[in-house]
């Protein structure tokens, strides 16, 4: 019977009085690697914020390995989305992913030689050491993607929440990243994922958890990821890839709930 | 937050109250059938309420420690000043800030009259950096400012005839009492030895009193208290202060003393000790009911403040 | 006034060394706060919170009846802080967007302050406060002790910011990452704030409300023109506040009539103009020698190339033209000899005797190579 790494109970987000998320349980369990998978407006941004404790909820609540999530800031890393951060802040890559043990070193205390080590090994498994001391603007948006992971990593967390990490990011940085995923999860840790590409989910992923506002499912993805539960989700025509077919999924009529 | 909500119409509330019209100072008398007289400055407001008497009920708009210089008329001054039957205001642009109210009076039909109309022009000095401007400090030489009684007499006359030999004889009664205020001032003035009489004050609002009476006038700020003093000027008169050895320096009721007290900082750090030899009216009068309450009293108070200060030479 | 003369007053003159070190000590906490004002994109902030501080300066003076600097700071110090609580819970709970609600509660308190002022002139006592100076300052009147009272008070809210450096830092690049870790941002967010607040009430007595935000935003803007790296910023932008500071009690020192206060804004001002273009990498000056250099390459390249399409329809690849036909087919509008000129001195053309120009060996070798590159890019 394996861990559960995180479980959401009755969540309920709701936005001027319009939902967001409605009555979502949702069980992640441990060593998984999820795709949160939804139309626009679904919902799976919120969720991860709510997860995170970042969103004033409604209703419900969130356990990470049975406690609030409060209490477990150490074991959760966070990449959020590229566009959530001014990338023209004064700062360099190195120093961004530096952040990511601001949590451990606590109030006050500055990051030295132990967190720039940390932080250029962290940069190496990216890819991106050699633009540890660049000024962060200059960054491709890929590369961007990777310095959020790396700040992500330094953490050394045991669960890993990550919006849209593929966005805009071309093919080598996609299978780099996906790469790097797979080795988390094969060293025992949770990785979940909101994705926006339903072909490469079979592909990348084991687990999954379709989101439309409501949760239409969640579960292994040979299971779960199928074409009705697909359109239940995005509530248009949908043609489903299949495994060995290789056509595309194309005009996704994409409702917000 | 719905609190804030309550906040904010709490605050709109407040201003809109704040706004409603207030009443300036109380009229000299209770009299319903007096003329209603609005007055600017207090020494106008009681040279006009000792020339018509009982015949008038006068309110004046700016009280103690008020700067006519930066008076801004509110709405409850408008609504006073178009009620009133005559206005008198100083002019020579001394209420800097309500030209265009006087103007809207006179349009509106209301006598609006500057009291200084009365003075020759040839009297008035114009300072070389307030190009072609007067100083309006006039009421300070007593000889000058009886001039400005005649304006008033006039037009208390004008607007009421019946009473013209009542205004003729207080105009001449109170005329009397200034040609001796003016003997007094000059007495006093001369009992100071003539390297002593260095009037030092927060801005230029005794020319006339230094011209008249003989004293050499410096102030701070220029003749307008809206020009903001800069470092050189503190330090050009620190300067002096120090050079000239002059024992005392006045701060004014209505302008803030800050000022003179960095000039006098930085005439102590320079090792001499100047005092502030006291406070003077410069630009408004006393508290009604005190003796520098009115025009005469705070002439007097003015000239012996200054005259005992200076004479006593540098004690802290 | 002799410059030597300045410089030995501003140590041994006792207004202008108090002028000059209070104007410094604003320049430097205001010019390091504003700083991550900047940075969070909430500059305007500083202007709402100094025009806020009005009223709280003349309800200070109405309760209290003072006019004591302390008291009146405290007073402006508390508005400026409702003011900004204002701001941030119109934003949160109404569609009214930032920079809305910033022009609203501005204009609301100022004006609610300028009511009260207008009210307190009206007072029948005689000692009147002055108040209407906090608009545009008084630095003049500085004394000792307020110079001592600013430099206590700025202190404390530069050790502030340094004991809490990374978590400010964290909280202008990416709060929500700083909640994640364990962090209360929204305590750091309002601690951040109160700092601001500080810097701009002490401010207030030197340049006044109208200016004050120019001193909070000024320095910094000038400041991230020069650097990319956020502790260099805070530094340097903390250097022009006070370089604005001293100058501008110099210069109000060696000229009448000169107010201290607007000659300080004026001097960042010019810092900021000259940072805005000729900061190295960012200044608008050079941006614009780089793109003139840049079209006058292309430009080059294009004459280059034009030459080679012409010589195509013969069958000898250096055939000469005339500059007339390179005109015409578009090379350039303009320029067409001056860029001839330089590929002459480069070697790539050469010109005929009657009066025509060809490709070098070279020339063609240099078309091909860059045709070649233009692929390699795609």
């Amino acid at each position: 019977m394996s861990i559960n790494a995180i479980e959401v109970e009755d969540l309920t987000v709701a936005y001027k009085e319009k939902p967001v998320l409605w009555d979502i349980d949702l069980t992640v369990p441990e060593g998984v690697l999820m795709a949160i998978v939804g139309p626009n407006g679904a919902g799976k941004t919120t969720l991860i914020k709510a997860i995170l404790n970042l969103v004033n909820t409604a209703a419900g609540q969130v356990k990470i390995y049975g406690k609030s999530s409060s209490d477990q800031r150490r074991l959760v890393g966070y990449v959020p989305q590229r566009g959530s951060v001014d990338w023209d802040f004064p700062t360099s890559v190195k120093d961004v992913v530096m952040m990511g043990r601001y949590g451990a070193l606590g109030w006050i205390k500055r990051p030295g030689k132990k967190e720039q080590d940390l932080a250029i090994q962290a940069l190496d498994k990216v890819g991106m050491s050699q633009f540890a001391d660049r000024q962060i603007s200059q960054l491709s948006g890929g590369q961007q993607q990777r310095v959020f992971l790396a700040r992500a990593l330094v953490q050394d967390a045991q669960i890993y929440l990550m919006d849209e990490p593929f966005q805009g990011v071309d093919a080598t940085t996609e299978r780099a990243i996906v790469s790097l995923l797979q080795e988390l999860r094969a060293s025992g840790k949770t990785v979940v994922v909101v994705h926006h590409d339903l072909q490469t989910v079979p592909e990348y992923f084991d687990w999954t958890t379709l989101l439309n506002v409501r949760l239409i499912a969640s579960g292994p993805v040979k299971e779960v990821f199928t074409e009705d539960n697909l359109r239940l989700t995005y509530g248009g025509r949908v043609s489903f890839l299949k495994q060995n077919n290789g056509n595309g999924i194309s005009d996704l009529d994409q409702k917000t709930g | 937050m719905k609190f804030s909500k309550y906040l904010i119409l709490a605050v709109l509330l407040v201003m809109t109250w704040s706004c409603s019209s207030n009443d300036g100072n109380k009229p000299s008398t209770t009299d319903t059938e007096a003329i209603n007289i609005v007055a600017t400055t207090g020494m106008i407001a009681d040279m006009v309420s000792v020339v018509g008497g009982d015949k008038v009920s006068v309110r004046g708009l700016m009280g103690p420690g008020v700067d006519p210089h930066l008076y801004k008329a509110s709405a409850g001054d408008v609504a006073l000043l178009s009620k009133a039957d005559l206005i008198f205001y100083n002019g020579l642009h001394l209420e800097g800030k309500m030209t265009e109210i006087f103007q809207q009076m006179t349009k509106r039909g209301i006598k609006t009259v500057a009291v200084s109309d009365g003075i020759d022009r040839k009297y008035l000095m114009a300072p070389p950096e307030f190009k072609g401007n007067y100083d309006p400090h006039v009421w300070f030489d007593v000889g000058m400012w009886s001039d400005t009684v005649g304006t008033v007499k006039e037009s208390l006359i004008e607007f009421d005839p019946d009473n013209s030999e009542y205004y003729n004889d207080s105009a001449e009664a109170y005329l009397s009492e200034l040609a001796d205020l003016d003997e007094y001032v000059q007495q006093r003035a001369d009992s100071l030895p003539e390297d002593k009489r260095v009037l030092i004050t927060a801005h230029d609002a005794f020319n006339y009193f230094g011209r008249g009476y003989g004293f050499e006038v410096k102030g701070l700020q220029g003749i307008s208290t809206e020009s903001e003093a800069g470092t050189a000027d503190v330090q050009a008169l620190a300067a002096i202060i120090v050079e000239r050895q002059i024992p005392a320096i006045f701060v004014e009721t209505s302008v803030p003393p800050r000022y003179i007290e960095a000039v006098q900082a930085a005439v102590q750090s320079k090792g001499f000790d100047v005092r502030v030899g006291g406070e003077l009216f410069s630009d408004a009068m006393g508290n009604p009911g005190t003796p520098e309450g009115n025009y005469i009293g705070m002439v007097r108070h003015n000239v012996n403040t200054i005259v005992n200060a200076l004479g006593q030479g540098g004690e802290s | 006034m002799e410059v030597s003369a300045l410089i030995n007053d501003l140590f041994f003159d006792y207004t202008l060394r108090t002028v000059a070190l209070g104007s410094a000590v604003l320049g430097i906490v205001s010019g390091a706060l504003g700083s991550y004002a900047v940075l969070r994109k909430q500059s305007l902030l500083g202007d709402a919170m100094s025009h806020a501080a009005l009223p709280g300066i003349a309800i200070a003076f109405l309760l209290t009846g003072s006019k004591q600097s302390l008291i009146l700071i405290l007073g402006a110090a508390i508005a400026g802080w409702i003011g900004t609580l204002f701001v941030m819970s119109i934003v949160r709970s109404t569609r009214i967007k930032f920079d809305s609600a910033l022009g609203l509660v501005l204009s609301v308190f100022f004006g609610f302050g300028l009511v009260l002022l207008t009210i307190i002139q009206k007072r029948p006592d005689a000692t009147q406060a002055g108040l209407d100076k906090f608009l545009f300052g008084q630095a003049a009147a500085l004394l000792e002790r307020d110079v001592i009272t600013m430099g206590v008070l700025g202190a404390i809210a530069i050790l502030t910011m340094m004991v809490f450096w990374k978590e400010f830092k964290l909280l202008s690049f990416d709060a929500d990452f700083g909640a994640t870790l364990g962090f209360p941002m929204r305590l750091l967010d309002i601690l951040l704030t109160t700092l601001i607040v500080l810097a701009i009430v002490l401010g207030l007595q030197t340049v006044g409300v109208v200016l004050m935000s120019a001193m909070v935003v000024a320095p910094a803007a000038a400041a991230r023109q020069w650097t990319d790296r956020l502790g260099t910023m805070v530094l340097l932008s903390s250097i022009f506040g006070a370089i604005a500071g001293i100058v501008g009690a110099l210069l109000s020192s060696s000229i009448d009539r000169l107010p201290t206060g607007p000659t300080i804004v004026l001097c960042i001002s010019v810092i900021v103009i000259l940072s805005l273009f000729f900061a190295p990498a960012r200044g608008l000056f050079w941006n614009w020698l780089r793109e003139r250099k840049n079209r006058g390459r292309l430009h080059v390249e294009a004459v280059l190339e034009g030459l080679y399409s012409l010589a195509l329809s013969h069958e000898n690849l250096e055939h000469p033209h005339s500059v007339a036909v390179l005109r015409l087919i578009g090379s350039g509008k303009g320029g067409v000899e001056k860029s001839l000129r330089k590929l002459e001195e480069q070697g790539l053309v050469k010109s005929t005797n009657t009066d025509e120009w060809a490709l070098t060996n070279a020339g063609i070798n240099q078309v091909r190579k860059l045709a070649k590159n233009r692929e390699g890019n795609n």
